[in-house]
């Protein structure tokens, strides 16, 4: 449950047992080490899962620009997040296996300049592209291209979240949000190529995928 | 349940029932059911919702996606799909899409059965194939959106697919699907093709060739490259999977239809995957029919069916390699689908298995729709809902709605003068 108490008295969505008596939060497979040996890149395939869906989005210093002008030839992980959220398996899961993706690639040279990580916020009221600016200086490495996005508004966000199946409900109340954990990896052509929850997402594994993207694009070309 | 899915850990407002159409029954036609099952509803224990889908298409499985807002509900004779959008009104689920082409999609799956909510998709498994009708078959993914993705066909005997085989058989045979995501686990278990599930039962049993055409696999993949690793002998149609939901349970329970065990998912000492049977269920010899089974939220417990009995058992799974008999209680005539509660305090059974298969109407407590409660000693009967007085026919899978998940509210109800 991405963070909130107003309805997680009679729900879960992270996937761990809710116990009559209170225990210590399970973490996600994705703060751990990985427990298995993954299959090796380029051993399986990742059919696409259809088009990333375009959208008008601000960046950190409140440019107006066209999702799509940043599915520019490189391969990208989208992220939907709010800066708010509290759910240790939610967003800063989301969040934190993104900056291990960064890691891992800061420490293959030669993937640098193939990847792009988008952190994109569905809460344009709150995560302004200033507020954004300074979450993303948190987690993002000098020089790295991760870009962290917002919108004007709930009407220019609402099309978008439609199109990429990223269900949020919001308490029209508290104005607490509450969300299905939904990270993208998107391929050189805008195709989505996978898509992963709270029990999937890992930096090992996303890697992976990463690069059975990249020698599929080299056997092709 | 996918443990990707959003879970009602509080009381469940509705019980979605896929339900047989039964000539001389109603419209005759399979439909989704939807039962109010809240005790603070003023139409709890009533049928709130029917919504007949156009013919019978041997309507037998159901399941959710990751977001829980649709429901898919397929026809093994037909293969057709019914997605039910079920958060616009979770009283009231509305025909959203149907995929009638998932035998030509697929390249010649037949009989989808289990529908497995993975990340932004469905996996689906099938149970036959269109060249032969018999047991070989495969697993079809789609998006949530309904388009189809790709196909793997089970490892046979001539094309293991790179699969190791762990005993005598390999033999393609399909059922249901269950996934351990720490782990990279997928599972899946086998059990007849088409000649034999739309076959009138009598003349199946009776006829030697056809009872030998039922799967003896349990199978384990990568789940993550969707590529087969093992074939596990088990023999006798292992049916429903259910994997434990503790973060360090690394095993799924399965039960074998025509052997009558349970059977143990696991990894050994030295990291291999093995099954072995770990429990009778009944008295084999007189064919009791295990079907649906259900583990508690805890690992704790695993509530077994038997269909030709009618009878439920609990097993006590604390240790999962030495489940014992807690309980044994007559349900109906017969008895198929049982599901729980996530606080494991009410369970509803279905009793319908196959159209062709089911005990035939004018025997008592045939079809119907139950609520039990269990509070850890006594199972105690609470309503029924007879789907044959109802005019509704033969209900097989059971899903749980709840207006929270989607944040709703229940309508508020304007006292009457």
């Amino acid at each position: 449950m991405a963070g909130l108490g107003w309805f997680a008295a009679s729900l879960s969505w992270a996937g761990e047992a809710p116990h009559a008596h209170p225990k210590p939060q399970v973490l996600a497979p994705g703060y751990g080490p990985l427990e298995f040996e993954p299959p090796l890149p380029g051993s399986y395939a990742l059919p696409p899962l259809g088009d990333a869906a375009d959208g008008d989005v601000l960046d950190s210093r409140g440019r107006a620009t066209k999702l799509h002008e940043l599915l520019d030839g490189r391969i990208v992980v989208l992220s939907f997040i709010y800066t708010t959220c509290s759910d240790i398996n939610g967003c800063p899961l989301a969040t934190h296996v993104l900056r291990g993706v960064q890691d891992r690639l800061l420490d293959a040279p030669s993937l640098d300049g193939q990847v792009r990580l988008i952190s994109l916020s569905f809460d344009p009221e709150r995560d302004t592209p200033p507020v954004l600016a300074r979450y993303g200086g948190y987690f993002k490495a000098p020089g790295f291209d991760w870009r962290f996005l917002t919108t004007r508004s709930q009407a220019e966000l609402a099309p978008m979240l439609d199109a990429y199946g990223q269900w949020v409900i919001r308490d029209p109340e508290q104005g607490a949000l509450s969300h299905l954990l939904r990270v993208y990896l998107i391929d050189r052509e805008g195709s989505i190529r996978n898509i992963y929850s709270v029990s999937f997402l890992h930096a090992d594994t996303l890697l992976n995928d990463i690069r059975t993207l990249l020698m599929e694009a080299q056997a092709s070309s | 349940m996918s443990p990707y899915m959003a879970k009602i850990v509080g009381q469940e407002d509705f019980v979605y029932v896929w339900t047989l159409g039964m000539p001389g029954v109603g419209d005759e036609q399979d439909k989704l059911v939807t039962v109010d099952v809240n005790p603070r509803s003023g139409t709890y224990g009533q049928v709130v919702d029917v919504h007949s889908v156009g013919g019978r298409n041997e309507a037998h499985h159901s399941g959710f996606t990751d977001d829980r807002r649709y429901l898919w509900a397929s026809g093994l004779d037909t293969s057709r799909i019914f997605i039910f959008d079920v958060h616009s009104d979770p009283a009231k689920p509305r025909l959203h899409k149907t995929i009638d082409d998932f035998v030509a999609q697929s390249g010649g799956v037949v009989g989808p059965h289990t529908s497995y909510a993975l990340p932004g998709r469905m996996l689906i498994t099938g149970l036959s194939n269109n060249r032969d009708h018999g047991g070989r078959t495969g697993m079809v993914e789609y998006t949530n959106g309904g388009d189809y993705v790709r196909t793997h066909w089970m490892p046979i005997d001539g094309d293991l697919r790179g699969a190791a085989k762990g005993g005598r058989f390999a033999d393609g045979y399909g059922y249901d699907v269950r996934v351990l995501p720490r782990r990279n686990l997928m599972v899946t278990s086998s059990f007849t093709g088409w000649n034999n599930y739309m076959m009138d039962l009598g003349q199946m049993m009776a006829d030697a060739e056809a009872m030998k055409r039922f799967g003896n696999t349990v199978i384990v993949w990568d789940l993550h490259a969707r590529q087969p690793k093992k074939v596990l002998d088990v023999p006798g149609a292992p049916l429903e999977i259910r994997c434990a939901w503790g973060a360090s349970h690394d095993y799924c329970f399965t039960s074998t239809a025509l052997t009558s065990e349970i059977w143990l998912i696991y990894e050994d000492e030295d990291g291999e995957w093995q099954a072995k049977a770990v429990a009778d269920i009944g008295d084999a010899s007189k064919i009791p029919l295990p079907v649906d089974i259900s583990i508690g939220a805890d690992d704790q417990v695993l509530w077994v069916n038997t269909w030709n009995d009618g009878k439920t058992r609990l097993y006590d799974i604390s240790d999962p390699h030495a489940p014992k008999q807690m309980l044994e209680q007559q349900i109906g005539e017969q008895v198929n689908m049982v599901s729980q509660s996530w606080d494991g305090k009410r369970l509803y059974f279905t009793s319908s298995l196959l159209s062709n298969w089911d005990k035939k109407a004018g025997e008592a407590d045939l079809q119907y729709f139950k609520l039990y409660t269990w509070d850890g000693e006594a199972l105690k009967h609470r309503f029924t809902l007879d789907f044959i007085a109802e005019g509704l026919g033969a209900p097989h899978q059971m899903r749980f709605g709840a207006y929270a998940l989607y944040g709703l509210s229940p309508p508020v109800k304007v006292a009457q003068r």
